[in-house]
């Protein structure tokens, strides 16, 4: 019995013992290493991206001459389509999370997630009801930006992965966008009823898009016909 | 009798221990750690190419402003050549480089519009992402650029795109790395074997030329207003 006992509490030492070892293993090591390391990359990321910003606010100090001004204005407007500056604006916030459907046994509960394609078809209706500028989680959407679901969260412009709730920022006529997306058959309505996804939309005096966090430089497009 | 009794239960209870050891130490080592420590490289990887840009951004950035600083004539320059950069990007200009070209047609003798496995919008939207995802820079579906605000959408018996209607059979054009954007349509079980199977005609070709024609629409904001900071 003694013996018995004794053995008993081995068992449970290294039981203890097994589980403080764990976050002494190569592959948790491995983890460590890769998020410190991923850490200081962002930062690095981001002072360059700092110092972007400030560049192009200075050459915009710099080139206030009266006759550059309709230059001035083109570029304006094609940086923010190219998502280069932040913008603000009255608009819409929806917001998207997964089902509160009671499943049967049976159902598959794969259906009644949020896939990529609800987000997708989301920022489609936006767009054809005239969003001019739109953002999930705070991530800007540019001509580039796929949406794509990996486990729980969804990935948007290659490594920005975001988490449910999704909630989408849109600049444009309020309620233009919000009668499209709750038009009776229409987007939100299948997405609530067939899936039972929670859909909020709400309508916004102002909303505030980042500008992307990157470089827009392409590598593969240039201009047609420019020098190669 | 309970002697046994005592000495059976501590065995099973030994057992389960036992057993408990056993599937932690199996748990821990290959999954999960494997997983995230291969995110978290793919996230590092992604993040030092982001930076790289940006610093040929940084570069790109300081010469204009040097020579900008000079007088009225150099600022006039490197306004245009600001301007010039911005529009490729914002895509009201045309651009050009390699890339794929993805054809996508109704199933064969179906010239009627209705139909369950008629190409939908749906349909364009899903490889329009995927090209995205692999790195797509310009595209465009029927000789309409695809910018930041251009919705597919089915409207009536036809696709909009940027408003315009289109009609199959449709084109979709890409720059980027073509290898990568066409194993992207192509992998196995991917997008494109399932489109065919239910009966669409889909081609996916590389090309090291393809242009894409500018936006047409006007690039005209009337509620989104530059933020002073964000």
């Amino acid at each position: 019995m003694l013996l018995v006992a004794l053995f008993l509490g081995l068992m449970m030492a290294v039981q203890y013992r097994l589980s403080r070892d764990v976050e002494r293993t190569v592959p948790i090591q491995r983890v460590q290493r890769l998020s410190a390391q991923v850490e200081s990359a962002r930062m690095e990321r981001d002072r360059f991206q700092m110092r972007v910003t400030e560049l192009r606010n200075e050459l915009d100090t710099v080139t206030t001459q009266a006759g550059l001004k309709p230059l001035k204005e083109k570029l304006a407007q094609y940086r923010i389509e190219a998502g280069l500056v932040p913008v603000t604006g009255p608009g819409v916030e929806v917001s998207l999370n997964d089902s509160n459907t009671a499943l049967q046994p049976g159902q598959n509960p794969n259906l009644y997630v949020l896939h990529d394609e609800d987000v997708l078809r989301v920022l489609n209706e936006l767009r054809a009801a005239g969003a001019e500028v739109m953002a999930i989680n705070g991530e800007r959407l540019l001509s580039t930006s796929e949406v794509r679901c990996i486990g729980p969260t969804i990935l948007v412009n290659k490594i920005r992965r975001v988490a449910a709730p999704f909630v989408i920022t849109a600049v444009g006529e309020p309620d233009t966008m919000i009668s499209a997306l709750k038009m009776r058959g229409g987007v939100v309505d299948t997405l609530q009823q067939f899936w039972g996804i929670q859909v909020t939309v709400r309508k916004m005096n102002q909303v505030t898009i980042p500008a992307y966090r990157g470089s827009r430089m392409f590598t593969h497009a240039r201009e047609a016909g420019g020098e190669r | 009798m309970s002697k046994r009794y005592t000495i059976g239960l501590v065995a099973l209870v030994l057992g389960l221990l036992l057993a408990l050891q056993f599937r932690t130490t199996q748990n821990i080592e290959p999954t999960v750690p494997y997983d995230r420590a291969s995110e978290l490289t793919a996230e590092l990887r992604a993040l030092e190419k982001e930076t790289t840009g940006l610093e040929a951004d940084v570069g790109d950035l300081e010469r204009k402003l040097s020579r900008a600083r000079m007088g009225y004539t150099q600022a006039e320059e490197i306004l245009r050549s600001e301007v010039k950069d911005a529009a490729v990007i914002a895509g009201v200009t045309a651009v050009e480089g390699p890339g794929v070209r993805v054809r996508i047609n109704n199933p064969a003798g179906q010239g009627a519009q209705s139909g369950i496995f008629t190409v939908r919008d749906e349909d364009l939207l899903k490889l329009l992402n995927e090209l995205r995802a692999t790195g797509a820079e310009a595209m465009s579906i029927n000789g309409q650029r695809i910018i930041s605000t251009s919705e597919v959408r089915l409207a009536g018996s036809f696709i909009n795109v940027n408003t315009q209607k289109i009609t199959p059979p449709y084109e979709i054009l890409a720059i980027g790395g073509p290898a990568a954007l066409r194993s992207s349509l192509e992998i196995r079980n991917g997008l494109v074997e399932t489109l065919r199977d239910w009966g669409m005609e889909v081609t996916v070709e590389d090309d090291d030329r393809i242009v894409i024609p500018a936006y047409r629409g006007s690039l005209k904001f009337e509620y989104a207003q530059q933020a002073r900071e964000g």
